[in-house]
């Protein structure tokens, strides 16, 4: 953490830049780059202005254009969100609620109402803090941000694009235009536990877990996501491969629980210690797989 | 910069045009422009809910709004919840129930209540409690405020 001003009560100056259009918020960024900060919720971007962690000569005010503002499912190819969705949008959406109950379960445990109805998710996942609650909800549905600059667009997969403690792939030129959630697998369930002192806290450790046909090993589907424990959102990719063999779950659940911990590097910090993460990651993976896959 | 920008707002009724700073915040707009004094700066970083309002029928924090972000926006503070001598539903209730003690974050906890009232009347106490998480008692209150609530949306469904 760097030394903050936490006593700044005015914002630092900057220009307002509001366009209307994609088109003329391409050519901005490509104008202005890393001195354009892009403002959707402004729920991480004016705290950071306040605390004197961000100083941006220009802020971009994307919420007039009204083609981002995108919430559409489509049977068979998923859900695509724009990057001025809020979370409360995406909380009050019953499909969501219906079709991806991880990600509504993640969405609905950030901060608090009064929050939600600003910040949004494309919000969450661009200021790639390791706390971020969406991203292992979106990690586990295979999420895709789709990033567009003047040169065009390109399509990442959530898995890669994060790159280390707020770092991600993104140019300078680029913004998130959309965030695209495949069609979950038929049948699949499952949630998000929240580690936390009190419901507006940012979590301890957060765990997605998502599970398909926990009796089929062949159709069987088991993901894991976490954050808090790595300088990024943690998908553990060995896990789903580890759960089609034709093995008791009980085994099974043991081994996931081990390739976890050894894929997870957890700091101590103001809100836990390294330890205490680690003991979280253990017992809350495990009773979650218990829960989801019907093991006593 | 002396970039200055003119919005359009409407507070509790009343529609003005000010001129802004880019980094003035809705709350600050509220207070020097339109002297509403019940909305308070906390922590101005979004977490201790003080600066509550209702724009555009969302309960949101004014200190996280930029002024010129709310360009066209409809507020409502507790000063447009009633008339002198005549409180509302949530104000009576919270009158009745001791719903606050200093009374520094009364005006924040009126806003979120007065949401709950009119979005869901049938909010159970674990429902008031999830929605009040966006706003911070100094004295440790709730007890009260949470009862305040309830019979406010009482009240409500008697008139």
């Amino acid at each position: 953490m760097r030394t903050v001003l936490a006593f700044r009560t005015i914002l630092p100056t900057f220009m307002y830049h509001r366009p209307s259009s994609l088109a003329e918020l391409l050519e901005l960024k490509a104008k202005l780059g890393k001195d354009a900060a892009i403002l959707a919720g402004g729920t991480d971007l004016l705290v950071d202005m306040k605390m004197g962690v961000k100083r941006p000569p220009h802020v971009i005010d994307i919420k007039s254009i009204k083609e981002l503002h995108v919430l559409e499912y489509k049977e068979g190819s998923g859900l695509i969100i724009g990057p001025t969705v809020t979370l409360r949008e995406l909380e009050t959406n019953s499909l969501l609620k219906e079709k991806y109950p991880v990600l509504w379960d993640a969405v609905r445990k950030i901060a608090d109402i009064a929050l939600r109805e600003r910040a949004t998710l494309a919000g969450n996942i661009a200021n790639a803090s390791p706390a971020a609650d969406s991203a292992p909800a979106l990690l586990v549905y295979d999420a895709k941000v789709e990033l567009t600059s003047v040169d065009g667009s390109r399509l990442v997969p959530l898995r890669e694009f994060f790159t280390g403690v707020k770092k991600t792939v993104m140019k300078e030129n680029e913004v998130i235009t959309k965030i695209i959630v495949p069609e979950p697998p038929a049948g699949a369930k499952g949630e998000y536990f929240k580690a936390v002192r009190s419901a507006e806290d940012l979590a301890l450790v957060g765990i997605a877990a998502l599970v398909a046909n926990p009796n089929n090993p062949a159709e069987r589907v088991v993901r894991l996501a976490y954050a808090s424990v790595a300088p990024t959102p943690v998908y553990v990719r060995e896990v789903e491969e580890l759960f089609k063999k034709d093995e008791p779950l009980n085994k099974l659940i043991k081994e996931a629980v081990n390739i976890v911990l050894s894929k997870v590097s957890p700091i101590s910090d103001v809100r836990a210690t390294r330890e205490y993460r680690l003991h979280l990651v253990k017992y809350v993976t495990a009773y979650l797989l218990r829960k989801l896959l019907g093991v006593k | 910069m002396a970039e200055t920008i003119t919005i359009r707002l409407k507070v509790n009724g009343v529609e003005k045009e000010v001129t802004v700073k880019p980094n003035e915040r809705l709350l600050d707009v509220l207070r020097e422009k339109f002297y509403i004094n019940s909305v308070k700066a906390g922590c101005l970083r979004g977490e201790c809910g003080i600066c509550t309002v209702i724009m555009n029928g969302k309960l949101v924090k004014s200190c996280l709004v930029l002024a010129p972000e709310a360009d066209g926006a409809e507020i409502l503070t507790v000063e447009g919840l009633s008339r002198p001598g005549k409180p509302s539903v949530v104000q009576r209730a919270f009158i009745e129930k001791f719903g606050f003690q200093c009374g520094f974050c009364t005006p924040a906890f009126i806003m979120a209540a007065y949401w709950i009232v009119e979005n869901m009347p049938d909010a159970s106490e674990k429902e008031i409690k999830e929605i009040l998480n966006s706003v911070i008692c100094r004295c440790t209150g709730y007890k009260q405020i949470i009862e305040a609530i309830k019979y406010a949306i009482e009240l409500k469904k008697q008139a």
